[in-house]
């Protein structure tokens, strides 16, 4: 049985669909980009600054990191790629540069690297991120002061903000076309709707993102929404409103979705993605703060381990009764 | 390498190749100078044994490595004994191989045991000269009074992607099937028999005179196991683990043909059907004397085998790669593949990433993305309790959908290897 050449040898299975993690990381930056551009194409040079750094920061965390845990060099699945275009997404176009740096380590190295990289975070790490920094610096995150030396042709103040502070009487001018357009303040790339939904789409059809996730979350927004709506609508505002302002849409279609902080069995991903868009208009309607969607999106990220043990008995396994 | 299809949102289907895309009839392949016979037994070297190199060896003679062992081989050809020596196959498993150098064609003598007895079938003379034929047929089930068997399957359908020789005899030669099975009746005197066959040929299949069972043409459907776990949850109580297969004698479609033809005609069919794949993926179905070395057959299509290439015997999901050119083709080899070095997609060592992609194409609802990370932790028994290890089939659809490309194949087997060899330890101890 001795043979002249020397062949591989391995296990099976042999063939491979091709699938990969840059491959993903790469179609999500590509779809991120759709709600980036118009982004940078409103707000200017800062917004193309904040993107930037933010992806370069990222990216050059992840590199430190890897260099000092001695671990391989793992820039190139183009993760923290992701984390930083979606950090960068969420912020204001004239946040201060260290902002930037300071919120990218926080996701790349406390939300992902030091629970072993890619696959072992508990929270989405750009989640961790955003939440620090909105409790730590408040007043750089706030759309209302940070986008203060803007003219814009349409009212200047987060609708989020109005509508809590004064009620849906204060928001009707804002018409739900010009929200989807992205007529309104926010993130960089948060606040074109229609860009999100395409890109998004384009994600779940692809399986990139789960699309049980985005759906049920974007069906627990519209559904609690409605409740508060219909219970008195002079107080709470739309559905439809609550569905395309803040992070509402990015929440749903990027941040809930994250692989390794998010169920993968289907009934865990539906609770999971209602749960989360319940939180969101809870937080917003009956809580303090403004937008609810970071820290809804770190709440189910807790219930993600116990809500993955509803699965389907596997076949052949028989239960154990005591 | 295969695409994943765009439309990703869909569960990933692979489809069973079907009879109708290969060629018509088999092209036959004769072995140039020798032939080699696995014996499941460990090569000790210094142990006697009945066969020694040198020794004559005729056509269809049973040769078995000691008096007393159980498992024997048929000699495809006529020749001379050159070579015993051990060989270690995947998992640990010692074999003992014993290569003949043949005669040429014009000088092939005959042995005329299975002659003398093929006009009164039994189970004993099957048993005796039969369990060698192409498809490896197991009649020792049959033997074993604490497990009398019940029914008969026949395995119309091949397990693998690529390989069709059990749907080629249900699609070409359904009488010899019938045969068969008729013959398989007499001898063990069961009468329930039940031909598994793939949608597409439940018209065909009607002939055999058996009850037939159609699988899904999307892979793994038409894995034994799995099939067995739904025959038999149809059959028996349930919520018994693992499924147990008692009662249940399985056979391949190749393998009752092989049974029928021996005791019709007195001569022992020794050629294989495999579906030789070369490296810019040509399906060809051809008909080799068992012990064939993949190298003649490589040969006789112009196929070259060269450094770095990967030979699978089996198929691309569950098959088994060899180190050598000269390895030769089983009675169990359906399907056997050559590789380009540049074509082999590659493995590599990143963590799980959670994407749930294994989880949506498991057969059996293993929650593969927690199981793979006990597996890569080593915590072999918890993998066992807390994520169904046991009922793993190993189809291997797992690690061909890994977006991590996680050799999780390796892992489950490594494990289900591991956990194998722990508990006889554990018993003696006990």
């Amino acid at each position: 049985m001795d043979s002249t050449i020397k062949l591989t040898v391995s296990h099976a299975p042999f063939w491979h669909n091709g699938s990969g993690i840059s491959q993903k990381s790469y179609n999500i930056l590509l779809a991120c980009l759709l709600a980036v551009i118009p982004g940078i194409y409103r707000y200017g040079y800062p917004a193309l600054g904040a993107v930037t750094l933010s992806i370069g920061s990222a990216v050059l965390w992840e590199f430190l990191m890897n260099l000092a845990t001695r671990r391989p060099v793992s820039i190139g699945d183009g993760n923290a790629a992701v984390i930083g275009m979606l950090l960068a997404m969420m912020l204001p176009a004239v946040v201060p540069w260290w902002v930037v740096v300071i919120g990218s380590f926080i996701a790349v190295v406390i939300g992902k690297q030091i629970y072993g990289g890619i696959g072992g975070n508990p929270f989405n790490p750009v989640a961790v991120a955003m939440a620090i920094l909105m409790l730590s610096w408040k007043n750089f995150l706030d759309f209302n002061t940070a986008l203060v030396g803007y003219g814009f042709a349409f009212n200047p103040v987060d609708p989020l903000v109005l509508a809590k502070s004064f009620g849906p009487a204060a928001v009707k001018d804002f018409k739900l076309g010009d929200l989807l357009m992205g007529r309104q303040v926010g993130g960089i790339g948060s606040s074109f709707g229609l860009g999100l939904i395409i890109g998004g789409i384009y994600l779940m059809i692809r399986g990139f993102i789960r699309w049980e996730i985005v759906l049920s979350f974007l069906v627990g927004i519209f559904a609690s929404a409605l409740c508060f709506y219909l219970y008195n609508p002079n107080v709470y505002a739309s559905p439809g409103f609550h569905l395309l302002t803040g992070y509402s849409l990015i929440g749903a279609f990027l941040l809930a979705t994250e692989d390794s902080s998010s169920p993968v069995h289907f009934l865990p991903m539906i609770i999971y993605g209602c749960l989360g868009g319940m939180l969101t208009v809870l937080i917003r309607n009956i809580g303090s703060h403004v937008d609810g969607v970071v820290f809804a999106v770190l709440i189910i990220n807790i219930l993600n381990p116990l809500l993955d043990k509803i699965r389907p008995k596997a076949l052949g396994k028989v239960a154990h009764h005591a | 390498m295969r695409r994943r299809t765009f439309f990703g949102f869909v569960k990933s289907k692979l489809r069973y190749t079907t009879v109708d895309e290969t060629l018509p009839e088999p092209v036959a392949v004769a072995p140039s100078e020798r032939v080699t016979l696995f014996f499941d037994q460990p090569y000790i070297p210094g142990e006697k044994l009945s066969l020694h190199p040198g020794d004559p060896v005729k056509k269809g003679e049973r040769l078995s490595l000691t008096k007393d062992a159980g498992g024997y081989a048929l000699a495809p050809k006529s020749g001379r004994i050159e070579n015993i020596s051990g060989f270690l196959g995947i998992g640990g498993r010692r074999f003992t191989t014993v290569t003949l150098a043949i005669d040429d064609e014009a000088h092939q003598t005959l042995d005329e045991g299975f002659k003398s007895v093929y006009q009164s079938p039994s189970l004993k003379n099957a048993r005796e000269f039969l369990a060698g034929l192409p498809g490896k047929p197991n009649l020792e089930v049959f033997f074993n009074p604490q497990r009398p068997v019940k029914s008969i399957v026949v395995l119309g359908v091949d397990s693998d992607l690529v390989g069709v020789t059990n749907q080629y005899f249900v699609n070409n030669a359904i009488v010899a099937i019938k045969t068969g099975i008729d013959t398989l009746r007499q001898i063990s005197g069961i009468h329930e028999v039940i031909l598994v066959v793939p949608h597409y040929l439940f018209k065909v299949a009607g002939a055999a005179g058996a009850t037939i069972k159609t699988v899904d043409s999307a892979y793994p459907s038409a894995h034994p196991e799995l099939i067995m776990r739904y025959i038999l949850s149809e059959q028996s109580t349930p919520d018994v683990e693992p499924p147990s297969d008692d009662g249940v004698a399985v056979f391949t479609a190749e393998a009752v043909v092989a049974i029928g033809s021996a005791y019709k005609t007195g001569f022992l069919p020794l050629e294989k059907i495999v579906c030789f794949v070369s490296k810019d993926e040509t399906r060809r179905l051809i008909s080799v004397p068992i012990g064939t070395p993949v190298k003649d057959i490589a040969e006789a299509f112009h196929e070259p085998i060269g450094e770095g290439d990967r030979v699978i015997f089996g198929g691309p999901m569950t098959g088994v790669s060899v180190y050598s050119d000269n390895h030769p083709v089983l009675a169990d080899t359906n399907t056997i593949m050559i590789q380009d070095r540049r074509r082999i997609p590659e493995v590599r060592d990143n963590p799980c990433t959670n994407c749930g992609a294994c989880v949506r194409v498991c057969p059996v609802n293993v929650p593969v993305n927690m199981l793979i990370r006990f597996l890569q932790a080593g915590r072999y028994e918890e993998a066992v309790s807390q994520c169904d290890l046991n009922c793993c089939i190993e189809c291997g659809f797992c690690s061909y959908v890994c977006e991590a490309r996680i050799p999780i194949f390796q892992y489950i087997h490594l494990a289900k290897l591991t956990l194998a060899g722990m508990n006889p330890v554990e018993k003696n101890n006990g």
